[in-house]
């Protein structure tokens, strides 16, 4: 074991010039096996890394790469139980029989739970908990505080209570932690997944600052979009590398990054759409690409000036060309899913009575405001509505009051001022029964909600609290499990599913109460790409059987791929109210919300149309093609 | 959700060593500990009020107020109960009501009221970091002294989340509030699992982070905040020493007793 | 090469450094330390002292008699994580009461609730391994396994009760009647009502995820059997007797004639300090050794 007094001399040698070993990183045939478990995690794994390299790893939930993560810093076989074989080599230096926390200088780790690795009561006591583990000299901690403060852009938070940072301020300092320590190498292992849009950037520019500064990155992600800028990526499925090589030849090879679990960027969607086999690694490349390959009719393409394309709907008849295909897109889009097997969606079936509806909205908000108490307010005299078979995204940042909003739909906040009602009755005068018939909520967190010891009970636990038969309530949980295809482990333990069908559990839950609307928060956070898809598939059905749905989310490709209408908040104010088109035109109001448009849209901008998803864009596109 | 009482209003009771403050329940403690007579409680209770004033700590006082008042009655009542001497003026069932009596009661009531008051003042002015310092500094072990502020900093994290666990089986016609004591205990269950289970998701992660950040060396980590003894610390030293001497010597020469008659 | 792994995590090799807690009250039931030097059963630690802290005090709201005690639902916490977490869950409750009382006000008699919640989460599952045999899990409920959980239970609750009574008493905050007998009813009703129902949900699970105290730390090991049970008779007499002297000496029923007249006047608290601290070391001995 070493000594202390080394421990902090190898950090400090780490970081000098004169560096022999060629390699930051070696993994020489390494495989892992977790206890109880029969699979491999990791298979035969060989990878080398060189110094200064930053490098991706992608794979869905499950594909071994934070188990590949752990290698690196001994937490496997360390910490994790199992059968470990291989060797790992960190700057030459082999990690056998070493602790994890010996590790703690060479090996930086950023973890997606940033709740998780969080231990101090300020800014900087987190920034030096771990220099103080490692026995540091309180000089030599004091010196590096501020500067790995800085270097995240957080200067000047030092005395904060890290609880009141938002999710990626807390990832930031995360990542102050670990450079404070002089790593050889950083692994950052999903740190965005938890993320808003705006914390989801502001920890990819610092990704990108670090990679100028020379540091060795390991970033692990499931969507491909955010690792345009690695040397090198790597996909990883059921343990094993499956593709390896720089980002234009792993990103162009889609049908092996979806059948991964990977959301494959759009632009690349695009280019091989229109069968351009090339990578394309921002929205002007994809243009050009574009331009030079396809014969286009100029007259209707000109480049459009970027940035001001505040052009009203009306004055462009491709816009409602491209919102009819948005519709029959998004019903191919699930079917499609189904065919993957991301979930079987097709066939669902529910026997909801008469949902056609009058012309009522199913719920309403009047002048509705709310304050906590001596609290600022957080909803102001809005007004809303939700009519039947609607799909409703609600959009805006962190504190923006959509959560607010959803939950005096419910009932779970009494308004301040103003009044909801629910279909034409007013909340207040409806007992929580009828509420719970008229409106369903399902939590950001399923495991807000999850308790009993079997998923049919779980399911069931609704309908018994209202007093249902028994033979009523075995019909509609039957009925529900095979909506959310989880008939097949309805007598397993719903703390042992995976986070997905946890997710979809917790929709099982409150649909069973037969709501006919229903309101999601965050549905897909936390989950992948293939997840997302599963989960969006079967709220699309839902919506196409009459059940209105509003969604709370922060992804734009999810807003742009399924909703049809868009509610952005600010400050507990409505700010924009309507169509999916129209919102994603409002440049302005998506500049100041941080909200950004997905890429096709800005490519589509380029060519002077309106496009949501790569198949409108590649309808246009063709539509126009000189013949 | 509010974490602790500490209100950062750094007067200079705030900027004293942690290690003076946490000396300075004591003898809060030790003072009070020694006298029955309500009146030999008085200049600890007007020594409160003097540091209240000078921390700004007020609004945590208001808020506890009613508690502070409503603990002296029942307090009363129990030593009464078993508080023998004077001559009894009312018999009640167990209760002898005697000048003595009362006078023992409340100077009992009194004190309990004042030892909360003195930890009103005490968490008003010093962080969970600082109490953690100084619990180090009386020889508490790093490891529990850092389970002690982890386990702080989660509390708030915890409760937030069986709040919207309340809710979520609320919306799910579960009513908490159903049937008499126990039956509502009983029905707290569908609450506690999630947020427990929750919990228990993270106990890998965090013992991961944990590791990864070196914790699980066999050496005594360094502290990165240091805090020195300064002059106002060496006067408020002094000035704690005296009261505790004080009280101590009210008790030895037999001051402040309650006259049996 | 392959090997297995995991069993120690970074276990170091246990050197008592200033970091690992040494207290001589603490010496011989060495779990109790051990504990300290491995990751997963500090977080475990922390996990249970937030819980019961989180669920404590929303029900700080509540209180039966204002300043003494509240309704305490979150009292099962300590004995259910007891019996997943062992030592880890000894430490959770006292660190987890503590926190309970910072949102409550402080008081000399903490130092006292400290160490009685100490030993609420240690006696569950110390007194429980010696019962309970070969069968570990509690979720079996067979009317013997449910004596013995009984027994756990109640035989924690009485000397946590007694500590707290019996301090608060010598500090003359509270004659003993009062605390020692409300913290017996208010655990054992949490931890008869809730604890099952809890543990039932969660100790399948704690266990598939290898949490369980024995799998975490499995280098543990018991003293011999017939030592054990010395130590379970020495703590059962040990906290009945300072139970039942607390309760009989404070409110004035029995005056020893052992005892000078001027330790026997009311309010009986020297009287109390005298005879009750004998049977408290006893059964202190007696968690110790157990």
């Amino acid at each position: 074991m070493n000594p202390p007094a080394t421990l902090v001399e190898s950090a400090v040698a780490t970081t000098s010039d004169n560096l022999r070993e060629e390699f930051a990183v070696e993994l020489h045939d390494v495989s892992f096996t977790y206890q109880d478990t029969s699979a491999p995690a990791l298979r035969h794994i060989e990878i080398c890394l060189r110094r200064g390299e930053m490098i991706g790893i992608l794979g869905a939930s499950g594909a071994g790469k934070s188990t590949l993560a752990k290698c690196l810093n001994r937490l496997v076989p360390a910490f994790e139980r199992g059968q470990f074989s291989g060797v790992v080599r960190i700057h030459g230096r082999a990690l056998d029989g070493m602790r994890v926390s010996d590790l703690s200088h060479l090996v930086g780790m950023v973890f997606q739970d940033f709740e998780a690795q969080l231990f101090s009561t300020n800014v900087a006591l987190e920034v030096a908990f771990a220099m103080q583990q490692i026995g540091m000299p309180r000089e030599e901690i004091a010196a590096r505080v501020e500067p790995a403060l800085e270097a995240v852009g957080l200067a000047g938070f030092a005395k904060r209570d890290p609880t009141t940072l938002s999710g990626g301020e807390k990832q930031r300092m995360a990542i102050a932690a670990v450079l404070a320590l002089r790593p050889a190498v950083i692994v950052l292992d999903e740190p965005t997944t938890d993320l808003d849009p705006e914390g989801k950037a502001e920890v990819f520019t610092l990704i990108r600052r670090l990679r100028g500064q020379g540091l060795t990155l390991i970033v692990i992600e499931h969507e491909a979009e955010e690792l345009r800028a690695c040397d090198r990526l790597l996909v990883l499925r059921d343990g094993q590398v499956v593709a390896e090589g720089a980002p234009p030849s792993v990103m162009t090879r889609l049908e092996l990054l979806e059948s991964c679990g990977v959301h494959p960027p759009d632009l690349n969607r695009v280019l091989a759409m229109l069968g351009i086999r090339a990578h394309a690694a921002s929205v002007e490349e994809a243009e050009t690409l574009i331009r030079g390959a396809l014969p286009l009719r100029t007259a209707c393409f000109g480049a459009h000036p970027s940035g001001d394309g505040t052009h009203s709907q009306a004055a462009d008849p491709l816009i409602s060309m491209a919102s009819e295909l948005d519709k029959q897109e998004a019903v191919e889009n699930s079917a499609a899913a189904a065919e993957l097997g991301w979930a079987k969606t097709s066939g669902v079936s529910l026997s909801y009575g008469d949902l056609a509806g009058s012309d009522v909205p199913l719920a309403e908000a009047q002048q509705l405001s709310f304050a906590y108490p001596l609290g600022p307010p957080v909803l102001e005299a809005v007004n809303f509505r939700i009519a039947a078979g609607e799909f409703v995204a609600i959009v805006g940042q962190n504190g923006s009051g959509k959560t607010t909003l959803a939950k005096h739909l419910v009932g779970l906040l009494t308004p301040t001022g103003g009044e909801v009602l629910l279909e034409g009755r007013n909340r207040t005068s409806l007992s929580p029964e009828e509420i719970a018939r008229k409106v369903g909520y399902v939590f950001q967190n399923p495991d807000h909600q999850i308790f009993a010891s079997t998923v049919e009970e779980e399911v069931a636990f609704g309908p018994r609290n209202f007093g249902l038969s028994d033979e009523d309530i075995d019909r509609r949980v039957a009925e529900v499990l095979r909506a959310v295809n989880l008939e097949n482990v309805r007598t397993r333990d719903p703390f042992l599913l995976s986070k997905g069908e946890r997710q979809r559990l917790a929709v099982a839950s409150v649909l069973v109460l037969r709501p006919r609307l229903l309101i999601l928060d965050e549905p897909t956070t936390g989950l992948d790409y293939r997840e997302q898809r599963g989960m969006m598939g079967l709220i699309n059905d839902l919506n196409r059987l009459g059940v209105a749905i509003v969604i709370i989310t922060h992804a734009p490709w999810l807003v742009a791929e399924y909703a049809r209408r868009v509610v952005l908040m600010r400050r507990g104010r409505i700010l924009f109210d309507g169509p999916v088109d129209a919102f994603f035109q409002q440049d302005e109001l998506l500049r100041e919300s941080s909200f950004r448009p997905p890429e096709v849209t800005l490519l589509a901008r380029r060519f002077g149309f309106h496009a949501l998803t790569p198949e409108q864009f590649v309808s246009v596109i063709r539509a126009r093609l000189k013949s | 959700m509010q974490t602790s009482l500490y209100l950062d209003r750094g007067t200079w009771v705030h900027r004293l060593h942690p290690a003076v403050k946490l000396f300075g329940l004591f003898i809060m403690f030790w003072s009070v500990f020694w006298v029955d007579h309500p009146l030999a409680l008085l200049p600890v209770a007007l020594l409160m009020v003097l540091l209240a004033h000078e921390s700004h700590s007020w609004p945590n006082f208001y808020a506890f107020r009613w508690f502070l008042i409503l603990m002296i009655p029942p307090t009363m009542l129990e030593w009464m109960a078993v508080y023998r001497a004077g001559v009894p003026v009312v018999n009640l069932w167990f209760i002898q009501l005697s000048r003595p009596a009362l006078l023992f009661g409340f100077g009992r009531g009194l004190k309990l009221a004042l030892l909360l008051s003195s930890s009103i003042l005490f968490l008003s002015t010093t962080t969970i970091e600082e109490f953690t310092a100084s619990l180090v500094t009386f020889r508490m072990p790093h490891r529990v002294a850092f389970a002690m502020s982890l386990a702080f900093r989660l509390v708030p994290l915890f409760m937030d989340s069986a709040l919207t666990v309340v809710q979520a089986q609320t919306l799910r016609g579960y009513n908490f509030n159903r049937g008499n004591l126990l039956e509502r205990m009983k029905r707290y269950v569908p609450a506690v699992i999630p947020v427990f289970m929750g919990a228990l998701r993270r106990a890998n992660n965090m013992a991961m982070a944990l590791e990864a950040r070196g914790f699980g060396l066999d050496i005594a980590p360094t502290s990165f905040i240091e805090y020195r003894l300064v002059a106002t610390d060496i006067v408020a030293l002094i000035a704690l020493v005296t009261i505790g001497i004080a009280y101590f010597m009210i008790y030895y020469f037999g001051f402040a007793t309650i006259a049996p008659g | 090469m392959t090997v297995s792994t995991g069993e120690g995590l970074s276990s170091a090799p246990l050197r008592v450094g200033q970091y690992l807690p040494t207290g001589a009250v603490l010496g011989s039931a060495h779990e109790l330390r051990a504990m300290w030097a491995n990751t997963r059963m500090v977080v475990l630690c922390v996990l249970s002292a937030a819980l019961y802290a989180a669920v404590l005090i929303p029900f700080k709201v509540l209180p039966l008699i204002p300043g003494v005690t509240e309704v305490r639902p979150g009292n099962a916490i300590p004995v259910v994580c007891s019996f997943l977490f062992g030592p880890a869950a000894a430490w959770g409750a006292a660190i987890g009461n503590m926190i309970g009382d910072f949102f409550g006000g402080v008081g000399p008699g903490d130092l006292f609730g400290f160490f009685a919640n100490l030993v609420y989460g240690y006696i569950p599952y110390k007194l429980w391994s010696l019962l309970a045999d070969d069968d570990q899990s509690p979720t079996n409920f067979t009317p013997a396994t449910v004596a013995k959980y009984v027994v756990c239970c109640l035989a924690a609750s009485v000397l946590c009760a007694d500590l707290v009574g019996w301090g608060d008493n010598m500090l003359s905050l509270r004659p003993f009647w009062i605390l020692g007998n409300i913290i017996i009813f208010n655990n054992m009703v949490a931890a008869l009502v809730l604890g099952p129902l809890i543990l039932a949900a969660v100790y399948p699970r704690v266990r598939a995820g290898h949490l369980l105290y024995r799998d975490v730390m499995p280098e543990l090991r018991e003293r011999p059997k017939p030592v054990r049970v010395a130590a379970a008779v020495m703590l059962l007499v040990g906290e009945t007797g300072a139970w039942l002297s607390g309760n009989l000496l404070s409110t004035g029923h029995w005056r020893p004639q052992l005892l000078p007249a001027t330790l026997l006047a009311s309010p009986y608290d020297k009287a109390v300090a005298i005879v009750v601290t004998p049977f408290i070391i006893l059964a202190a001995v007696g968690t110790v050794l157990l």
